[in-house]
C-alpha cells in the first residue's frame, strides 16, 4: 500500500473506572508521522503511551478523533502495521520453534512453502539467529526472543512497525546491542517505526523524530522534535548531551506536575 | 528409571503388601481382609474360568464409550463457554451448580429414568468425565493471553485462524489436564454405576462379594481397578508426551 503520512488527529480515549466513573487517559493527541521516519513517543510511565499505540494498531478504538494512513481511516488490526510487544514470552507462540514463528505471517498470507522458507531464512539471518531456527522460545534468552519477534514482524513485510518498549525488559548489555542492531535494521529495511519508550537515552539514540508526552491523566503531546543529531550518535557528542538535558527537563516538569496534583 | 529410584519403588510396594499381609488375620479378620496369597489364588482362579474377563470387559467397555462421549461433549461445550461470552453467561451457572453433585448421587435418578440398562451407566460416566473436561477446557480457552491473539491479528490471522492456531493450542495443556482427570473420574463413575444396578462389571463384582461373603473377590476387584487405572493413566501420559509435547511446554 502506498501512503505518505500516518496521521493521529485529536485522539482521545476514555476508560470506565472500577468505581463507574470515567477516566480520560488521552486527550486531543495530534501527530503526523512521515513514511520512513523513526518516530518515538516518549513519556513518563502511565501516561497512556501504550493505549495510543494500541489505537494505532487497531486493537482499541479512540473515543474521539482517529488515526489514518493518508485519508484511509485505521480501525482494525492489519498486516500493514505489526506490533512488537515488550512481553515477548506471550507474544511469541510457545509451541512453534523460531522458524515457525517467523513463518506465521507468510503462512497467513497463504504464501507457498518455498517463499516462506526464503523469508524465514532471510530475516532469521538479519537478526543473527539463523543457527537457532529450530529452537523453541523457552530455549532462547530474552534478547534472542525479541530478535525472533522482530524477524517475525519483518517477514510479514509491514509498512509500519509499532514498538511498545521492546527492549525495556532486557538487561543493560543485551539492550544496548539490540538498540544498535535495530537501528541498522531500520536503515536497511526503511520501515516506518512508531516507537514507544520512557528511556530518553534510547529515544535519542534511535529516532529521527521525538514526541514528548505530558503526564496523565488527560495526557497529550507536550513537544515534538526533529532529531538531526551528529552521526554516529553518541552520548559524548555535544548535541546529543544538550538534547538529553532538554528532554530530561521536559519530563521532569511533567513528573513534578503529576506529583503536585 | 535409575537404580535408586527402582529400589525406593520396590521398598514402597513391599512395605504396602507387607503391612496388608501382616494385618490380615491379625488386626483384621481374614474373612474381611483376606491375605495377599488368597487374593492371588482367587485372581488365578477367576482368570482360569474367564469370569474376570467378563467383568473387566463389561467395565472397560462402559468406560471407553462413556469417557469418549463425555470428552466430546465436554470439549465442545467447554470451548463454547470459554470463547463465547453469551454461551458462558447462559451455560455456566447451572453447570457450576451441577459440578457439586457427585455422579454417585445421581444414580437413583438415573436408574428411575433409564432403568438398569447400559444407557444409564454411559450417562453416569459421561457426566463424571464431561464435567471435568468442560471446566478445564473453558478455563484454557478463556486464559489465552491477549497479546498472543493480538500478535496473530497483526500477522494477518483471520478469526478462524486465531481460534484454530492460537486459542486452541494455548488451551491444549488445560484440555489435556481435564482429559486426564476425567479418565480417573470415569473409573469412579463406572464402579458407582455398577454397584447399584448391573449383573457384570468390576463394581458389580465388589458389591456382590459382600452378599455371597467372598472377600477375596472384592480384593480382586480392587486390584483390577488400581491396575487398570494405573495402566490407562500411564498410557495417556505417554501418548501426550509423544503427540502433544510442544503444546505442553508452557507447563514444563
Amino acid at each position: 500500500m502506498s501512503w505518505r503520512v500516518l496521521r493521529l488527529e485529536g485522539v482521545g480515549k476514555d476508560f470506565t473506572r472500577a468505581d463507574g466513573g470515567v477516566a480520560q487517559v488521552l486527550r486531543d493527541v495530534t501527530l503526523t508521522v512521515e513514511r520512513g521516519a523513526f518516530f518515538t513517543l516518549l513519556g513518563p510511565s502511565g501516561c497512556g503511551k501504550s493505549t495510543l499505540l494500541n489505537i494505532v494498531a487497531g486493537f482499541e478504538e479512540a473515543t474521539t478523533g482517529g488515526v489514518s494512513l493518508d485519508d484511509n481511516p485505521v480501525t482494525a488490526p492489519g498486516t500493514d502495521r505489526t506490533v512488537i510487544f515488550q512481553d515477548v514470552s506471550n507474544a511469541l507462540f510457545p509451541w512453534m520453534n523460531a522458524r515457525e514463528n517467523v513463518e506465521f505471517g507468510p503462512k497467513m498470507a497463504r504464501l507457498g512453502a518455498q517463499v516462506r522458507n526464503e523469508r524465514a531464512d532471510k530475516y532469521l539471518r538479519l537478526v543473527g539467529l539463523d543457527a537457532d531456527s529450530g529452537k523453541f522460545p523457552f530455549e532462547l534468552s530474552g534478547g534472542m526472543k525479541q530478535r525472533i519477534q522482530i524477524a517475525r514482524a519483518l517477514a510479514n513485510d509491514p509498512d509500519i512497525l509499532l514498538m511498545d518498549e521492546p527492549f525495556a525488559a532486557l538487561d543493560a548489555i543485551t539492550k544496548k546491542h539490540l538498540q544498535i542492531e535495530f537501528r541498522k535494521i531500520w536503515d536497511e529495511t526503511g520501515k516506518t517505526i512508531f516507537y514507544i519508550t520512557h528511556d530518553i537515552f534510547e529515544a535519542l539514540l534511535l529516532s529521527t523524530h521525538l514526541a514528548v508526552m505530558t503526564a496523565g491523566p488527560e495526557a497529550g503531546i507536550k513537544e515534538v522534535f526533529q532529531l538531526d543529531l551528529q552521526e554516529p550518535r553518541s552520548p559524548s557528542n555535544p548535541d546529543f548531551a544538550a538534547m538529553y538535558s532538554r528532554v530530561e527537563s521536559l519530563i521532569d516538569e511533567e513528573v513534578q506536575r503529576m506529583r503536585a496534583r | 528409571m535409575n537404580a535408586g529410584k527402582l529400589a525406593r519403588l520396590s521398598v514402597s510396594i513391599l512395605v504396602f503388601v507387607g503391612v496388608w499381609w501382616m494385618t490380615s488375620g491379625t488386626f483384621f479378620e481374614a474373612a474381611i481382609v483376606p491375605s495377599p496369597v488368597s487374593v492371588a489364588e482367587k485372581l488365578a482362579e477367576m482368570i482360569w474360568n474367564t469370569e474376570l474377563f467378563a467383568h473387566l470387559g463389561a467395565s472397560l467397555g462402559r468406560i471407553v464409550l462413556g469417557y469418549a462421549l463425555g470428552c466430546v461433549i465436554g470439549i465442545t461445550v467447554g470451548v463454547a463457554t470459554g470463547a463465547i461470552r453469551l454461551a458462558r453467561d447462559l451455560i455456566e451457572p447451572p453447570l457450576e451448580f451441577c459440578r457439586n453433585i457427585p455422579p454417585v448421587a445421581l444414580i437413583p435418578l438415573v436408574v428411575s429414568i433409564f432403568g438398569i440398562g447400559e444407557i444409564g451407566k454411559y450417562f453416569i460416566i459421561s457426566y463424571a468425565a464431561g464435567i471435568a473436561v468442560l471446566f478445564n477446557t473453558a478455563a484454557g480457552v478463556a486464559s489465552t493471553p491477549q497479546i498472543r491473539v493480538r500478535a496473530a491479528l497483526c500477522l494477518g490471522a483471520r478469526k478462524q485462524d486465531v481460534f484454530m492456531r492460537i486459542v486452541l493450542p494455548s488451551a491444549w495443556p488445560h484440555i489435556l489436564t481435564g482429559l486426564r482427570i476425567a479418565l480417573g473420574f470415569s473409573f469412579m463413575g463406572v464402579v458407582a454405576a455398577e454397584m447399584l444396578a448391573a449383573d457384570q462389571g468390576i463394581g458389580f463384582l465388589i458389591m456382590q462379594s459382600t452378599n455371597i461373603i467372598a472377600p477375596a473377590e472384592m480384593f480382586v476387584g480392587f486390584l483390577m481397578l488400581g491396575t487398570f487405572g494405573l495402566i490407562t493413566d500411564q498410557l495417556f501420559r505417554m501418548t501426550i508426551h509423544r503427540l502433544m509435547r510442544r503444546y505442553m511446554i508452557p507447563l514444563a
